[in-house]
């Protein structure tokens, strides 16, 4: 853009913005008071251990069932019931955290009822708290996501290579090996990454079925040292730990070649070799039988709040969704406001050649945020901002902004691939006709663009809906949200209403994941 | 002999009905506009197409019932034919055994195949190693090796130079000759075809509208069709 030269790209503008809020956020905590250790205590150390090794375990689960899922339905091109078994997938990539946790008490805990059916049978089953307990969750709720990105790749392979494979004779085996290993290979480390690191700073689930203090992540450990000590600083110094941690595996990760997995896109049927096999035909029985036993109940558990849908009409829950419904707006619009600068300043070279060094630079440090605090971040900004206004005001502000802020990398990952690839097919083309700004913006991007930006907005929005990690910090009195409103519920152990609350945060999120598809 | 007699192919939007004989040991170039059922043609005798009706023999043999891999033909596409995570001679060691563990016969087989077509000395490379024009000898040495006598291109040089082009027409004209294979062929440009074809097809709305030798057929005022499309 020739005159225009002398101003900063608005996208390093926003990425200068988070910089600037992060360090803020972690300045004021650390000016707050309490101590503050530079070097992390051995229990820190204890808890970054056990926090890897359960995210390892819960990545090598989650990419071993999710891969047997979609190498099984990608073979399995129609079957009765396909179109619902698609739907529970979708619903579990999207269900809130909340929902899944809710979903595994209902099946195992307690008096669940398959508990109770093994007693009855003289068996004990141990109980869900736990580590099991909690790479179950993390496994229910990643496993589709792989599911779901592979069988897009598989379905992006160029058909003539899976007609060479007919024509070839190739067998089960060679298969797997020309036609799905590649794909494979080269989508894993990505999704490893992405895995690795929301499990590796999970909240809810390790609080809620942690069963103690053996199981933790420091994003548990913040928590408690705002909540339980209210040492700021401390908090502070771990957040510092958790940020600099999770840069480190995204740059070692990068050096590996992996990238921001792409966001699953439209499937379509593609011819199989392999489709005939007697025995993977009962392998893939077997693999969406055993991951639908796994995935279903916990979707569906929440179709136990039917009976109390009516007891939903009270005005707290439709106050609570009204706030809810606010929020993930704010939110939805703020994340894709920053994605689409990020996304396009990796794009401002002059004639729409693309510098794939700084797009991959932009990559990573998205990628990162998935480390970022959410706890440490909302609480030093309130220090810096206290006195402004009454909190239930202040937590308006910043529970929309840090939703923002966690639903970055994923709405980055939708919004991206297809800017970059109308800048490599159009870019030349604009910039001879001289289409530039707004007549750039109308003609060329947003036909490319309006589906992935409302599929963005209404993940944005899905997630932020459904988020319960923030607003468990600062909600209350004026500031109730449904996720919140659920969280007591379980509390008071009055499930079945909250199972109807779960309901409608899974069918809004799934409704707005259909949307966008058919956006 | 290749017979394809009233084989139809039906889709909500498209019905191709194709009859076509095209000699044992001929090459056969197929023009016509684009989405006027080429591919489909080529593709419904490599069993690649749901096929509702008619017959298609080859040497006698009824192709219908067959998988595509039982079929007597391998197909070139105008891309993708190789993969990308294979050199060139795994590539064409495809065609003999898909696990890839050969024999000493069998790679001295696919070195024949690979010097067949000029390309002895890129073996080990990967397709993204090789130019276009090298990546589709690859994929007809894999014909070779593959020894099945009917081959079916599918505009496969459509993206070569015409210089490139012209020597690739004339290497599958020679490599027929040296292995008696039968060729069918879709093609862009039809005067690349004019001296090495034996016949012309004319395919438009998802038929055969006309067969003759290249001389005949690529004359102005054939049919108004034709004229049309060549542009005459």
């Amino acid at each position: 853009m020739p005159g225009a030269a002398a101003l900063p790209h608005p996208g390093l503008i926003a990425a200068g913005f988070l910089a600037a809020l992060i360090m803020a956020a972690l300045a004021g905590l650390s000016s707050a008071g309490g101590t503050a250790t530079l070097m992390p205590s051995p229990y820190l150390w204890g808890v970054v251990r056990g926090a890897a090794w359960q995210a390892a375990l819960s990545t090598a689960l989650s990419l071993l069932l999710g891969t047997a899922l979609a190498l099984a339905l990608t073979r399995r091109a129609s079957f009765p019931g396909r179109r619902l078994l698609m739907a529970v997938i979708t619903a579990a990539t999207v269900a809130p955290t909340i929902v899944i946790i809710f979903g595994l008490i209902a099946m195992f805990g307690r008096s669940a009822p398959l508990p109770a059916l093994a007693a009855s049978l003289g068996l004990t089953v141990p109980a869900i708290y736990g580590l099991h307990g909690i790479v179950l969750a993390h496994v229910v709720m990643n496993a589709p996501l792989v599911a779901r990105v592979l069988m897009a790749a598989f379905a992006a392979t160029p058909a003539e290579q899976a007609r060479l494979g007919q024509m070839l004779r190739f067998s089960p085996l060679d298969c797997l090996r020309h036609l799905d290993g590649p794909v494979i290979r080269r989508e894993w480390p990505g999704l490893a990454a992405f895995i690795f690191l929301l499990c590796f700073t999970s909240f809810a689930v390790v609080l809620s079925l942690g069963g103690g203090p053996a199981n933790a992540t420091l994003e548990v450990a913040i928590y408690q040292a705002l909540k339980l000590d209210v040492d700021f600083a401390r908090a502070a110094s771990i957040a510092l730990l958790q940020i600099l941690l999770s840069l480190a595996f995204v740059l070692a990760f990068s050096a590996i070649g992996a990238r921001l997995p792409d966001a699953p896109g439209q499937t379509r049927g593609q011819p199989r070799p392999d489709a005939g096999s007697r025995p993977l035909f009962w392998l893939d029985g077997a693999v969406i039988t055993g991951a639908m036993l796994l995935i279903a109940p916990v979707v569906l558990s929440v179709l136990s709040g039917l009976g109390q849908l009516l007891s939903l009409l009270g005005a707290d829950v439709a106050r609570a969704a009204l706030t809810s419904a606010l929020l993930a707006a704010i939110a939805a619009g703020l994340a894709v406001l920053l994605a689409l600068l990020l996304a396009s300043a990796a794009e401002a070279a002059p004639l729409g050649r693309a510098s794939p060094g700084r797009a991959r630079l932009i990559d990573l440090a998205v990628l990162a945020l998935l480390g970022l605090p959410p706890f440490a971040l909302v609480t030093g900004l309130f220090v810096l901002l206290r006195g402004t206004g009454s909190l239930s005001g202040i937590g308006l502000v910043l529970v929309p902004l840090i939703n923002a802020l966690m639903a970055l990398p994923f709405v980055y990952r939708l919004l991206a691939p297809p800017l970059r690839q109308s800048a490599e097919r159009h870019g030349r083309l604009s910039a001879s006709l001289g289409l530039s700004g707004l007549a750039h913006l109308r003609i060329v991007a947003w036909p490319v663009l309006r589906r992935p930006l409302m599929a963005a907005l209404a993940l944005g929005a899905a997630l932020s809906m459904g988020d319960f990690g923030v607003i468990a910090l600062f909600g209350g009195g004026d500031l109730i949200t449904l996720p919140y409103l659920m969280a007591e519920r379980m509390g008071a152990y009055r499930l079945a209403e909250a199972g109807a609350i779960a309901l409608v945060l899974v069918a809004t999120a799934t409704a707005l994941t259909f949307l966008a598809d058919r956006a | 002999m290749l017979e394809l007699d009233a084989l139809t192919v039906r889709y909500p939007d498209f019905t191709g009905c194709y009859a076509l004989t095209v000699p044992r040991g001929a090459l056969c170039a197929v023009i016509g506009p684009s989405g006027g059922g080429k591919t489909t043609m080529l593709h419904a005798i490599a069993g690649f197409e749901p096929v509702s009706g008619g017959a298609l023999r080859f040497a006698g043999q009824n192709l219908l019932p067959l998988p595509p891999a039982g079929r007597p033909c391998s197909l070139l596409f105008q891309d993708h034919n190789l993969f990308p995570h294979l050199t060139a001679a795994q590539n064409v060691g495809l065609g003999l055994k898909p696990g890839l563990s050969l024999t000493a016969a069998e790679r001295t087989a696919v070195e024949d195949a690979l010097a067949a077509v000029d390309l002895a000395d890129e073996a080990t490379r990967l397709p993204g190693e090789l130019s276009g024009g090298q990546r589709q000898r690859v994929a007809l040495a894999r014909a070779l090796v593959m020894r099945r006598p009917l081959l079916l291109l599918d505009e496969p040089f459509g993206a070569l130079d015409p210089g490139l082009r012209k020597a690739m027409i004339s290497l599958t004209d020679r490599l027929r000759r040296e292995h008696g294979l039968t060729v069918v062929m879709t093609i862009h440009t039809p005067a690349d075809i004019a001296e090495a074809a034996d016949l012309v097809v004319f395919v438009a709305d998802g038929a055969v509208q006309h067969v003759a030798p290249p001389a005949a057929l690529l004359r102005p005022g054939h049919s108004p069709a034709l004229d049309a499309f060549m542009g005459v």
